[in-house]
């Protein structure tokens, strides 16, 4: 059963982050509710106040600015999946919640919980990671930036203080010439990953100008692949130099065992996904294998 | 068999007399029942995998909750689930224990206002351990000598037995030379296999209302598939008379076998409700009913069979080691019905069978869909697969050659419940279900190469419709049925049976709306509880149609015979009820009773009308009936499966679903439970298990279903590659002809999984679930053997 605590619904994003200061660190802050009630319920975590953001709709946008894409943390996942702008500014994204969950729970799971909950598993996180997104923050000291690979500090830590509200996350759109795809594996359709990896390329003149692969559920918090990505950089975009790329992966990441699988199968894991996302990116990139 | 045109309701498909109900909302469950004053109660369950406990409850009852701790349940032992025979009972269960035996065992439990007022109570209560043992969770270390004791002596009947090395209970039994039939055999193999321990997920998680009552009874309404059983039992417990106790029955919401048993929350929820003097409701959450309440038997098992050149199979042992849980849900006659399983599978010549029950302290075991039969045809399904490879015959005319069927003597319900096989569908499946899967050109196994692999298995089964026999045995299987004419012709009918949702109640109004030539929608399932109903024992073993069903068909001719002798008062041209007969009257919508070759004719409400208004009485039925046979639905499953060598996940291509359950009365649902036997047993397959923590001894995932995945619809073929085929036969001890299918449905699935995964990669699997982590370290394991056999050859030639 759930634990007592006191529900605030504040008004407005001022209020919530008033609200969170004076209530101090026995408050936590519920979005759709789908990872902190259950939680809750498994005695995790027993917040005394719970402040409920589910009524700002200042935090509840997807917005085109051009070359960018502000995109409001209270947003469901629904809205993200049947978002036109998604679709066509961050494909990733879309192609990654559209595997998340079932249709229930995201009309009320927010890309904000799922960022700010700091699963390693987060499957928005490695789409996000890499389109070097940029997530605003409000607090009590105002409004900061913080690139999403400074955001997540370990398992369900972040960088958010106390009173700290994450209020948006831009992301840079597509550019022509870039391709990206997201991969997924789990036990059964709709669960949660057992590792997860996005990537992202751009290719010209046969090369690789530039590679960025993000993975999940493979290390305390989602993470870049640097090695994956500094192993394509400028090399030629054959099959081959991906291939040994990918193998890169496993000394990028540090995977456990916990009851979705053990650290072998993750890390055996993360090279298959890295090789198969980064493929399906070189293929939306344009195809042109050199 | 298919029914059209045979009968005039049987086999004719329609929608579900409580499809409206259900659909909006309005059936109730025992989630529902509300009644006045009602308190609400919560159980206190054991963090200690084992250990003796001191509870201190004076905060909880400062805070006005009732609560009730050990001290305060009768003292009184006792095994849930009430099946065998009193002298094969073994008892092991107290309501409440300060002596908890797995994580999760109830030790106390509050009432109060509301759920919340009595979680808070319930938090306040004190739980001091005073021993705390290391927790056994496998069977062989628990059966080691220096393993710490779960039980040191428990109750057989009425008597005590001591306990020892932790074996609850054990059963030996031979026919024939083994040791000389395997040694004469041509060839051998011998393979041990490890099930993985399932748990139900039934979609209603447990509820009890208990209401004591002014004359010192009780009235129950709770999550059961039987009222009788659970009559009795808190009878039993709290030596209440059982005219005294009332057990309501309600919708239920699935079964799967997690209710086969009274559930330990209805016990608790009576204890409170009697101490407290007011009603107390109960309702588990998900997590409580996964963690704390029941899972599947886990078996080990160990077969080595033998079979001679010419095909025919010559010897088996079998060994059963079961690993039980905390506490005894009918093991016993398990440790029979899984040698039931086994032999009744084929005829393996001399067989010899060790079957051994052993306590750990894991969440006790209950049936599941199968009652052990799912783990024993795996195990069967494949050393069978494997001798016909050796032998180097088709799988599918190997086990035609062998497998138990017409004629044979059957016991499919352990060595005390056997009778003859008079239906059998069983060459009919296999050579329509190889046709229609392709079985000739399959792959073969290993041959293939490249990241998606494909493979065709096969597997078959049965499953018993109830445990009847023309002896007595050491099981209870009876059923009854109660029927009454209204005063204008419609018909109540009054039976025990729960219907977990499959639709078995529809089933009986169809068998009655057939005998008594009217339409369904006069025949009315009445919502009845233990005292209104004769007895039956549960709605479990496939027995609902079978058993239950030919019940309401006898009183339905009962009433039928009653209806013809009033009818010759009106039709008394006739020379006797002898010379009537009744036919179905499409534009009356009613029955007609006329004389062949004249005029003479009346309806089924005439004589109800004529009966009421002339004060001839009314006309009604009250049967008790015992099967004698206890008949084998037969089922056979091909499925085709792609394996991708890259993760080891495994997706199901198409399946080809064979069943021979006789007549089909209800084509629809009958298809639903071969569909949904194809799932539930993919998730046995490749899915599901409950991994415990070693050093805590609570599960891993702490009940929650994030960590326990079932398939859902996007995991299985798409319906048009989703055969169900019915076999042409008839039963003739069945009502019209028909047989049980709920668990023949998904008995044979693992089997035919695991046998497509070895066509498709050449691999073999001993433990259930095949995970996509098994299949991919099996096939690095092949590879790094494939070089070093390639290194010692490279070697050997220099
Ligand atoms: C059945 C099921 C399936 C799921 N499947 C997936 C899956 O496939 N992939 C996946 O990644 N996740 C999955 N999840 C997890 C969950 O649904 C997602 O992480 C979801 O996006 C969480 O969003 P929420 O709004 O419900 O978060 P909440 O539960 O409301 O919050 C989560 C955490 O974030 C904090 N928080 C929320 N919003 C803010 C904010 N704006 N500022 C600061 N802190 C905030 C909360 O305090 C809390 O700690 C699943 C959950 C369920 C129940």
């Amino acid at each position: 059963m759930l634990p007592e605590f006191e529900y605030h619904r504040p008004a407005s994003l001022e209020e919530a982050v008033r609200l969170l200061s004076e209530l101090g660190p026995d408050a936590k802050v519920i979005a759709g509710g789908t990872d902190l009630v259950v939680k809750m319920r498994a005695g995790l975590v027993s917040p005394r106040h719970v402040v409920d953001l589910s009524r700002l709709t200042e935090i509840r946008f997807i917005r085109d600015e051009g070359d960018r894409l502000k995109i409001g943390a209270g947003t469901t996942l629904w809205e993200i999946e049947n978002s036109r702008e998604v679709a066509r500014g961050v494909p990733v994204l879309r192609e990654a919640v559209e595997e998340m969950a079932s249709w229930h729970v995201k009309t009320t799971a927010t890309i904000g919980g799922n960022l700010c909950n700091a699963s390693p598993a987060a499957d928005a996180a490695p789409p996000l990671m890499v389109h070097d997104a940029t997530l605003v923050v409000v607090g009590p000291e105002g409004r900061r930036e913080v690139p999403i690979g400074e955001f997540f500090t370990g398992p369900g830590q972040t960088v958010l203080g106390v009173g700290e509200i994450l209020a948006e996350v831009v992301v840079p759109k597509m550019r022509r010439g870039q391709g990206a795809a997201f991969e997924k594996l789990t036990v059964r359709e709709g669960a949660l990953s057992i590792a997860s990896a996005a990537a992202l390329v751009e290719i010209s003149g046969g090369r690789f100008v530039d590679a960025r692969v993000a993975l999940g559920a493979v290390a305390p918090t989602p993470i870049r692949a640097l090695k994956v990505e500094r192993a394509l950089k400028g090399r030629p975009a054959t099959r081959e130099i991906l291939r040994s790329a990918s193998r890169e992966a496993k000394a990028d990441i540090k995977p456990i065992t916990d009851v979705r699988g053990s650290r072998e199968y993750r890390e055996e894991m993360s090279v298959v996904l890295v090789r198969r996302a980064l493929e399906r990116a070189v293929e939306r990139a344009g195809g042109a294998w050199a | 068999m298919s029914a059209e045109g045979r009968f005039r309701f049987v086999g004719v498909r329609v929608g579900r007399k409580d499809g409206v109900l259900k659909a909006t909302g309005r059936a109730t469950y025992a989630y529902d029942v509300w009644l006045p004053g009602m308190l609400h109660g919560r159980i206190l369950k054991s963090p200690y995998a084992h250990a003796e406990v001191r509870v201190d409850a004076t905060e909880a009852e400062r805070m006005g909750a009732v609560v009730l701790t050990p001290r305060d349940v009768p003292d009184v032992l006792f095994n849930p689930r009430l099946v065998s025979v009193e002298e094969d009972t073994f008892k092991d269960w107290r309501v409440l224990t300060d002596h908890p035996r797995y994580v999760g065992e109830p030790v106390a439990a509050v009432a109060a206002a509301s759920e919340e007022a009595a979680q808070r109570a319930l938090e306040a209560v004190r739980l001091e351990p005073v021993r705390v043992y290391r927790p056994l969770l496998d069977p062989f270390e628990a059966t080691r000598p220096g393993s710490p004791a779960i039980h040191e002596r428990v109750m057989r009947g009425g008597a005590w037995v001591d306990v020892e090395d932790n074996v609850a209970c054990t059963l030996e039994y031979s026919e024939g030379d083994v040791d000389r039939a395997l040694s004469e055999a041509d060839v051998v193999i011998e393979r041990r296999f490890h099930t993985n321990r399932r748990y139900h997920l039934q979609p209603e998680p447990k509820v009890a209302v208990s209401r004591p009552d002014p004359d010192g009874g009780v009235t129950v309404w709770t999550t059961t598939q039987t009222v009788h059983n659970t009559k009795i039992l808190i009878s039993q417990v709290f030596g209440i008379p059982q005219s005294k106790v009332r057990v309501k029955k309600v919708f239920l919401g699935g079964g799967f076998g997690s209710s086969i048993h009274t559930n330990l929350v209805t016990l608790v929820a009576v204890a409170l409700s009697r101490k407290a003097r007011r009603p107390v409701r109960m309702a588990l959450t998900r997590e409580e009913d996964m963690m704390h309440d029941h899972v599947s038997f886990e078996m080990h098992m160990r077969i080595r069979a033998g079979a001679k050149r010419n095909g025919r199979l010559s010897g088996a042992e079998f060994e059963n080691v079961m690993d039980i849980g905390a506490h005894q849900i009918q093991p016993y006659p398990l440790l029979g019905t899984a040698l039931g399983w086994f032999v009744s599978l084929y005829k393996w010549g001399a067989i010899r069978y060790f079957g051994r029950a052993v306590y750990t302290n894991k969440v006790p075991s209950c049936a599941l869909r199968g009652y052990g039969n799912p783990q024993v045809t795996w195990a069967v399904e494949t050393v069978v697969d494997e001798l016909a490879e050796e032998l180097e015959m088709d799988p599918v005319e190997f086990r035609l050659k062998n497998y138990v069927g017409k004629g044979d003597l059957f016991w499919g319900q352990g060595p005390t419940v056997k009778s003859i096989i008079r239906s059998d569908g069983v060459p009919e499946l296999m050579r329509r279900g190889a046709e229609l899967i392709g079985w000739r050109n399959r792959p073969r196994p290993g041959e293939q190469t490249g990241r998606y692999r494909r493979g065709i298995g096969v597997a078959r089964g049965f499953h018993t419709s109830g445990a009847g026999g023309p002896l007595s045995g050491s099981v209870i299987d009876y059923s009854g049925a109660f029927l009454k004419v209204n005063e204008d012709g419609s018909v109540d009918y009054v039976t025990a049976l729960q219907d977990h949702g499959g639709g078995t109640l529809d089933a009986h109004a169809k068998i009655i709306a057939e005998e008594l030539c009217i339409p369904l929608e006069k025949v009315n399932v009445v919502w009845s509880d233990s005292s209104t109903t004769v007895y039956d024992v549960c709605t479990h073993a496939s027995r609902g149609v079978y058993v239950g069903g030919e019940a309401a068909r006898r009183a339905a001719r009962e009433v039928k015979r009653k209806i013809l002798e009033y009818a010759v008062r009106i039709l008394n041209v006739a020379v006797g009820p002898e010379a009537l007969r009744m036919r179905y009257d499409e534009e009356l919508k009613d029955a007609v009773i006329y004389v062949e070759g004249s005029d003479a004719q009346t309806t089924l409400s005439e004589v109800a009308r004529t009966a009421w208004q002339r004060n001839w009485g009314s006309i009604s039925a009250s049967v008790s009936f015992r099967a004698t046979a206890a008949p084998p639905s037969f089922t056979a499953y091909f499925v085709e499966v792609e394996v991708d060598t890259e993760t080891g996940r495994v997706r199901p291509v198409r399946v080809v679903a064979g069943a021979d359950i006789g007549t089909v009365i209800n084509p629809e649902l009958a298809e639903g439970q071969v569909q949904g036997g194809f799932v539930m047993g993919w998730g046995w397959a490749v899915l599901e298990d409950t991994p415990y923590n070693p050093e805590t001894g609570a599960l891993e995932n702490m009940g929650f279903i994030t960590d326990y995945k079932v398939p859902t619809a996007g995991d299985i073929p798409p319906i048009e590659d989703f055969r169900v085929i019915f076999a042409d036969t008839y039963e003739p001890t069945g009502p019209f002809g028909a047989k049980g299918i709920g668990e023949a449905a998904s008995n044979p699935v693992a089997a035919a999984v695991a046998n497509a995964i070895y066509d498709a990669i050449g691999i073999r699997f001993y433990e259930l679930p095949i995970t996509p982590e098994r299949i991919l370290r099996a096939l690095r394991e092949r590879e790094r053997q494939g070089r070093e056999s390639a290194q010692e050859r490279g070697g050997g030639l220099s």
